[in-house]
Formats: structure tokens, C-alpha cells, sequence
């Protein structure tokens, strides 16, 4: 953080300010004028009252200022925890440098008193056995002298001069055997010296700046507060993972050479965490690691499941696929207006901290939006997804394919299903989901308790079954013969069953109006707007559309259309 | 036309009325009741014309099939005549309940002694609705018809005769094929005489092979342990193959428990009358 910024700014924002309170002074000075001329009996308000209006635009810009001022008074503070923070580190660092070098140098004299200690000594031993061996030879010599005295008086002539060829044979070394002079090795002390030339502050990196990332990048940047040149900055940072056991070899660390104070590195993972760390360097050396931080980077963006999305005039379900292998913080969904001619009409709305993949959203009846979703974590949010169009006219599922009897095939749109008249294979395992009885499929209506409506399209001679059933009726049963299901059921005449309702035009085209709150579920013929049968029933839970069959044929949804003014009457 | 007020009871929201007036077409004084919803008060309603069945007055309907809430709700007027003409003494006109007397059918009677009085086709399609336009506040271009029994009969000829006059048709427990059963050919056979060829253009079932106009949308109510139904009296089954035939849509619906009472009437009354609001409503 850069204090002379801040400095700055806040001094116009104090000078701002102190206009002001004499601004306010002056209007609240006025008011003993205003009172006085009106005791005096001679009111002029036109010259001394001021208009209410003023005054309150005063006071709220006032307000303001005081609103400003608090928040700078934060602002301070921020930076006066910082800056102590700092500055707590900077001292640490140099305590700590400080103690090397005099740790270096201590070590230095223990180690050059050692050595003078023990030249001392070999230079006193030396000298103390050649002081032995002197004393010795003077001893010898002074019997000598005496011996020779000895035989000087004596007679004997030739012995005294054997004696003396003996003696004269010994050599006496005279010479010292140490120097006089001290071996004083030069001191290297280099080490010390690049010690205390180095860097010895610590470069600190700041911490991940919000909206800085990408999903492959991070922007880095560090500051060095010392006047040393450096020559350049040396950047590591690895991958932080996640569960690597203690004995496994480390992720690898990479590095990179800059300039400037800031670096931005690429090539990274989304939504990884990065331990990153940095040291300068110049001539003398490199300066120690700064301490390491913690980056991340933003996720990838997810992916909408629009098979999973459902909607309905009220509101819409969507459905989404994370994007990333590991788990995201929150996800952030966004939703616009369009016209009905594509242009956008900017009103936009955000809905944050969305903890699951799935999110409902209020909606209003007949309008279409576009809706993205983006993965948040601590780096930031990720680039939106594809966008989804949802139209809330009329109510739109998907239907659940994994419910599918394994003799339906759905087409590619999602919409028809064909129950053909082939065997079944014997290789077709029913999952646990999907109906093993009756030919059925059922839809993924949204869990709205509204009125929802939409259609089924068959051939004329198809025989079928269609209604709602709560999603966990039974996957072993019929449709529409237990309590669980509630179904119109098309049989063509002639029949061995006695119907609720004999008709004599087949519908081809039947809607299907679903009313929570009323507790009905009515079928009407499309084509002729005939009112054929109404459910009267409380549903505890939500239900799913459902679709039989009973023969081979075709059968097709058609929803995301208007309810016509006679399905809820 | 002069009309007297006989009665009028307040009735959910609205008014159960009755009147009498002296019929141009059946050369009698004759009554008919009217329900008038609340709406009534403020603007011009629908019309439901009501046909009752064989020893029916206007009294039954009115005091039995639970009418009045739900026409209140859909803001639509009543109108349910009398079965036939009455006091006009002629002979024999009470010597059977399922003919004479309270045994109308519907039709504009050929024959004598009948021929003067028995106009029930002509009064319930011409006289009476220009009678109620007149003097209630009513839309002249929305009307429908039902009834029960002879009068269901008698609602669906009057529908099939003439395409685009009615909006909508129901019926409860009618008589679909008069010409095949014995109280149609004990009736027809007094009023139009012999010659069956005469009979067919008051039969449903025969209507409706030769129907053209618009869409009609029927809708039927029958009783599953009705006496009639197994004395095969009302033969649902002709009219529903010849409409399946002909592509005319009919609701067909087998009330299981049920008789050809007013209880089996009262039972599905709102039904029939959502049925009609739906059309006299759009």
C-alpha cells in the first residue's frame, strides 16, 4: 500500500469537509438573524429566511461528508494495522539478518582465536624443547669445561685432546627453531562483507488482489522496501495439492525472472491453489525468500444442463454441471430480460452465494431471459457459461430419462417417445428409476405449486395412459391403478372394460391442466376444446407428468404453451 | 305479450321467478320459470333453456336440480317451461303419464286431436325465447339448451335441428332414439301419425347422421342403474355410433350407483352448467 496515495486523497477529502462546516456555520449563524428580526416585529423573510429545502440539502450533504469521513477513519485504520504489520515484519528481518552477521563473525573469532591459540602453543613448545635441549647442551658443556679442567691438570695430554676432538665434533645449533613472526592468515571475511552488502530485506508479496485472476493466470505483485538495487526479482510458486502424502517428492516448483514488481503467471490450472514466493537479487547475492503466499486461481465456468432445466410462467429451475474437479465456494447466477426481438433490455439480476448446482428463481409470466452461471472461489468468480434462454410462457420440462420403461426410445429433441414392437432384449437391465411394467415415462416438471399446462400429441389409434404421479410411485405398477398416480386412460372400442367415459371423436391432441392450489388435474381434446375428465385430488407432494403406453406407437410433449383461457375455469 | 308474475323467491344471490302468459302457439295459458342470477341485476346474461322429462311441471327443476348456485356463479338465466300444454281438454290427454299430458315431446303434433295444442317444438324454439328476450334482460345471441330425459330428447332434436342457434347441448339421461323405443313410437305414433318418415326428423340419432353446421360439443350424462336405460327406453348407444361415425363429439359419461332421478340430476347439475358457461361465456 502506498501512503503517499492515501495521504493525498485524504487531505482533499478533509479540505472538502472543513468548507463545509463553515458552510454549515454560516447557515446556523444565520438563524439568530432570522429570530431576531422576527422578535423586532419586522419579519423580511425573503432576505434572512432560508428555504427549507436549502436546509435540508445541506444537511444531506453534510450527512455525506460525515458518511465520507467515517469511512476514510477506516480507510486510516487499515493502514495503520498494515503499515505496524509491516513494519513488525521489516524489524524482524533485520533482527534476524543482524544476528547472522554477528553469528558469522563470532564465529569467525572463535575460529581465528583457536588458530593464534595454537600457533601459540607449537611456537612455546618449539621454543621450550629448544630450551630444553640448550639448557641440556650448556650442562654438557660446562662438565665438559670441568672435565677438561679435569684433565688439564691431570697428565695425561692425549686424553684431553681426544676429549676435545669429540667435543669439537658436536655442532651446537644456535638457531631458533620457531620464526619470530607471527603466521597471521588474512581474515576472510568476504562472506560477512556480502552479508551485509545483500539484501538483507525481505521482499513481501501481497496478498491475491480480488479480480485479478483467470482461470489459467494469476497476477502477482511484491514490494521491496530497501534502497538496494536489485537486478531482478526471481518468482516461485507450485501447485498446492491437496492430499500428497509426506513421503511422495514435491510438486515441481517453477520460477520465473522479472523486472518489475509484478508478474503475471500463466499456464496454471483453474481453480488450483498456488503457494507462491519471491526473492531479489543484484550483485551481491539474493535476498531471502520472501514468506510464501497463498494464490488461486478462478475456476472454470459451469456447465448449464438444459435437459435438467424446467420452467414454468413463475419461475425457473436451473441445473448445472460444476465445471471443476474440485469443489468451487459458491456460484453466482445471472439473469436479463430480452425483448422479444433479441434485444437485451438491461435489466440484469444476480443471485450470489448459491452453495449447490441447482438454483429456483422467481420469475414474471410471459417474458423471455437469458441465464448464465458462474463458479466463484476465493480468486474470483470464472467466466460465465453458455447462456440459457428461458421463456416463461406456459410451463417447459424435459422428460426423466432414466424412468424410461427400457422398451421406450426417446427421440434426439427430447420430446416423443416410441414404444416399438420389437421383443424386448433380454440384455436391457432395468436401473432401479425406470418403470419394469407399465411402458412409461415420467416428465421433470418444476417443483412449483402453480398451475402448470401442456400438451400430448398421438396417433389416432395409439392407446395410452397420461396424467401426474408423485415421483416415487411405483416403478413395478400401472399407472393410474394405485393411489400414487392419477391418469386418463385411452382404450379403443371394443373393449372387455366399461369405461368412465365414451367419447366418439378420438382426441389426438390432449392438454393436461395441473392446479395445486385448486387440487385438479383436467384433460381436454385440443382440437375441439372438449372438456373430457377433472381429478379432484389434494397433492401432499409435487408430482411429475406422466406417459404410458398401451400399444405400439408414438406418443409427443408438447409444452412451454400458454394454458387457453378454458383449461382453468 | 303480457306476462304475470306467478311467484319469486330469493335464491343464491339472485331470483327464482315464475310466470304466466297465454301462448300464441299452444292456445293455453302456460307457465314457465326463470332463474335470474345476480348479474342479471346489472347486465345482460345467457340463456339456459331447460326441458324437463315425461309428468314434469316447470316446479321440478327449479325445486329439485340445484340449479341456481352454479347458474349465480356463471352468471347465466335459467328458463325451464312446462312439458306440454295443459287445460285444454282434450280427450284422452290424461289417460297415460308417458303420453298427453306432461308428455309433449317436443314436437309440433300432426295429427288430431292434437294437432291445435301440441306445438312443445315451435313454443320452446320460437315463442318462448322471443318471449324471455323481450322481457328480460337477456343476450338474444347466446342461448343453450338441456334437459332430462323426454326433455334431453327434446334439448338435443331442438340443438340438431337447428344448427348455430344454440352454443351449447347437454343432456341427462335422454331419450337418444325415439323411433326404436316404445315411449318414442307410443308418442310419435299419436302426434305425427303412421308414417315413420315423419317421426325421424324428431330423432337424434337420425339428426345426427345428417348433421351440418357448426361444431357441437354434447355432453351426456346417463345413470348407470337407471330403470329406463335397461328397459331400453333411451339407447345412449345409437346416438354415440352414429356420432362416433360422424365425428361429432359427445361426452359420454356412465355414472355408476346412479338412477334417473333428480338426485342423479342435482348430482352432476354443475357439470352440465360449467359445460354450457364455457360456451355461453367465451
Amino acid at each position: 500500500m502506498d501512503l503517499y496515495d492515501i495521504r493525498g486523497g485524504g487531505l482533499d477529502v478533509i479540505r472538502e469537509e472543513s468548507e463545509h462546516q463553515e458552510l454549515s456555520r454560516e447557515s446556523t449563524t444565520m438563524e439568530p438573524y432570522n429570530v431576531v428580526s422576527d422578535r423586532g416585529g419586522r419579519a423580511d423573510p425573503g432576505r434572512f429566511h432560508l428555504p427549507e429545502s436549502e436546509i435540508v440539502t445541506i444537511r444531506n450533504q453534510l450527512q455525506g461528508k460525515v458518511a465520507e469521513m467515517e469511512s476514510f477513519a477506516g480507510h486510516l485504520e487499515e493502514i495503520f494495522l498494515t503499515v505496524e504489520e509491516n513494519f513488525g515484519r521489516q524489524e524482524q528481518h533485520l533482527e534476524q539478518h543482524y544476528n547472522d552477521v554477528l553469528q558469522t563473525l563470532s564465529q569467525r573469532y572463535d575460529e581465528r582465536s583457536a588458530g593464534l591459540e595454537e600457533e601459540k602453543k607449537g611456537k612455546l613448545e618449539a621454543l621450550y624443547s629448544q630450551l630444553l635441549a640448550c639448557g641440556q647442551a650448556m650442562d654438557a658443556s660446562k662438565e665438559l669445561i670441568e672435565t677438561a679442567q679435569e684433565i688439564y691438570r691431570s697428565q695425561d695430554k692425549r686424553l684431553f685432546l681426544k676429549v676435545i676432538e669429540e667435543f669439537a665434533k658436536e655442532d651446537i645449533d644456535l638457531t631458533l627453531t620457531t620464526s619470530l613472526e607471527f603466521n597471521t592468515p588474512l581474515a576472510d571475511l568476504s562472506d560477512v562483507k556480502t552479508m551485509m552488502d545483500s539484501i538483507n530485506v525481505v521482499p513481501v508479496i501481497n496478498p491475491q488482489m480480488p479480480n485479478s485472476a483467470t482461470q489459467t493466470s494469476l497476477r502477482v505483485c511484491w514490494s521491496l522496501f530497501s534502497d538496494d538495487t536489485v537486478e531482478y526479482y526471481e518468482l516461485y510458486y507450485r501447485p498446492v495439492l491437496e492430499d500428497t502424502p509426506a513421503d511422495t517428492c514435491a510438486p515441481h516448483v517453477s520460477n520465473i525472472k522479472v523486472k518489475e514488481t509484478h508478474c503475471t503467471v500463466t499456464d496454471l490450472l483453474p481453480n488450483a491453489q498456488y503457494e507462491l514466493w519471491v526473492t531479489a537479487t543484484n550483485t551481491t547475492g539474493i535476498s531471502p525468500a520472501s514468506e510464501k503466499a497463498l494464490y488461486m486461481t478462478v475456476p472454470s465456468p459451469p456447465v448449464i444442463k438444459q435437459r435438467e432445466c424446467t420452467s414454468c410462467p413463475e419461475a425457473a429451475l436451473i441445473r448445472w454441471e460444476s465445471g471443476n474437479t474440485n469443489p468451487v465456494d459458491s456460484y453466482t447466477v445471472e439473469l436479463s430480460e430480452t425483448g422479444t426481438d433479441g434485444t437485451q433490455s438491461g435489466v440484469t439480476e444476480s443471485i450470489v452465494a448459491v452453495p449447490t448446482c441447482q438454483c429456483l428463481i422467481q420469475l414474471q409470466t410471459g417474458r423471455r431471459y437469458l441465464i448464465s452461471v458462474r463458479a466463484v472461489n476465493i480468486g474470483g468468480p470464472s467466466d460465465s457459461s453458455e447462456v440459457i434462454t428461458v421463456s416463461t410462457t406456459g410451463t417447459l420440462f424435459y422428460l426423466l430419462e432414466d424412468s424410461a420403461h427400457p422398451c421406450l426410445s426417446i427421440s434426439e429433441d427430447g420430446f416423443t417417445i416410441f414404444y416399438g414392437d420389437e421383443e424386448l432384449p433380454i440384455s436391457a437391465v432395468a436401473l432401479d428409476d425406470t418403470f419394469t411394467r407399465c411402458v412409461a415415462v415420467l416428465g421433470d416438471l418444476i417443483p412449483v405449486r402453480g398451475r402448470h399446462y401442456w400438451e400430448v400429441e398421438v396417433d389416432d389409434g395409439t392407446e395410452y395412459r397420461i396424467g401426474v404421479a408423485y415421483e416415487d410411485t411405483e416403478r413395478n405398477s400401472y399407472l393410474g391403478a394405485n393411489n400414487t398416480s392419477w391418469c386418463m386412460r385411452h382404450i379403443l372400442t371394443p373393449s372387455s372394460w366399461s369405461p368412465d367415459l365414451r367419447i366418439t371423436v378420438n382426441p389426438v391432441r390432449i392438454g393436461v391442466a395441473l392446479d395445486y392450489d385448486r387440487g385438479s388435474l383436467s384433460f381436454f381434446n385440443v382440437d375441439l376444446k372438449q372438456h373430457l375428465h377433472t381429478f379432484n385430488a389434494h397433492f401432499r407432494n409435487y408430482v411429475q407428468p406422466c406417459f404410458g403406453m398401451d400399444n405400439p406407437g408414438a406418443l409427443t410433449v408438447h409444452n412451454g404453451i400458454e394454458a387457453p383461457e378454458y383449461a382453468f375455469i | 305479450m303480457a306476462l304475470t308474475q306467478v311467484s319469486s323467491n330469493k335464491c343464491a344471490g339472485g331470483f327464482q321467478k315464475v310466470f304466466e302468459h297465454e301462448s300464441t302457439e299452444l292456445k293455453c295459458k302456460m307457465k314457465f320459470a326463470v332463474y335470474l342470477p345476480p348479474k342479471a341485476e346489472t347486465g345482460k346474461c345467457p340463456v339456459m333453456y331447460w326441458l324437463s322429462g315425461l309428468t314434469c311441471t316447470e316446479q321440478n327443476f327449479i325445486t329439485k336440480a340445484g340449479s341456481q348456485l352454479p347458474a349465480a356463479e356463471h352468471g347465466i338465466i335459467i328458463v325451464a317451461p312446462d312439458t306440454s300444454p295443459r287445460g285444454c281438454n282434450i280427450e284422452g290427454e290424461d289417460e297415460s303419464w308417458d303420453f298427453g299430458t306432461g308428455a309433449g315431446f317436443y314436437v309440433d303434433a300432426t295429427e288430431e286431436p292434437w294437432k291445435n295444442n301440441y306445438r312443445m317444438y315451435s313454443y320452446v324454439t320460437e315463442e318462448l325465447p322471443k318471449l324471455i328476450n323481450a322481457n328480460f334482460p337477456t343476450d338474444p345471441d347466446r342461448m343453450s339448451i338441456s334437459g332430462h330425459s323426454m326433455g334431453g330428447h327434446g334439448a338435443l332434436i331442438c340443438a340438431l335441428k337447428n344448427p348455430g342457434k344454440y352454443k351449447a347441448v347437454s343432456a341427462f339421461a335422454p331419450i337418444c332414439n325415439p323411433v326404436q323405443c316404445p315411449w318414442g313410437q307410443k308418442a310419435f305414433s299419436g302426434y305425427l301419425g303412421s308414417d315413420k318418415s315423419t317421426w325421424e326428423v324428431y330423432d337424434a340419432t337420425v339428426l345426427a347422421a345428417s348433421y351440418s353446421g357448426p361444431q357441437l360439443d354434447i355432453l351426456i350424462d346417463q345413470g348407470r342403474d337407471d330403470q329406463f336405460l335397461s328397459a331400453s327406453q333411451l339407447l345412449p348407444d345409437n346416438l354415440i355410433a352414429v356420432c362416433s361415425e360422424k365425428k361429432i363429439p359427445v361426452i359420454f359419461r356412465l355414472q355408476p350407483g346412479f338412477d334417473h332421478s333428480y338426485f342423479f340430476i342435482y348430482s352432476f347439475m354443475s357439470d352440465h352448467i360449467k359445460h354450457h358457461a364455457k360456451f355461453l361465456n367465451a
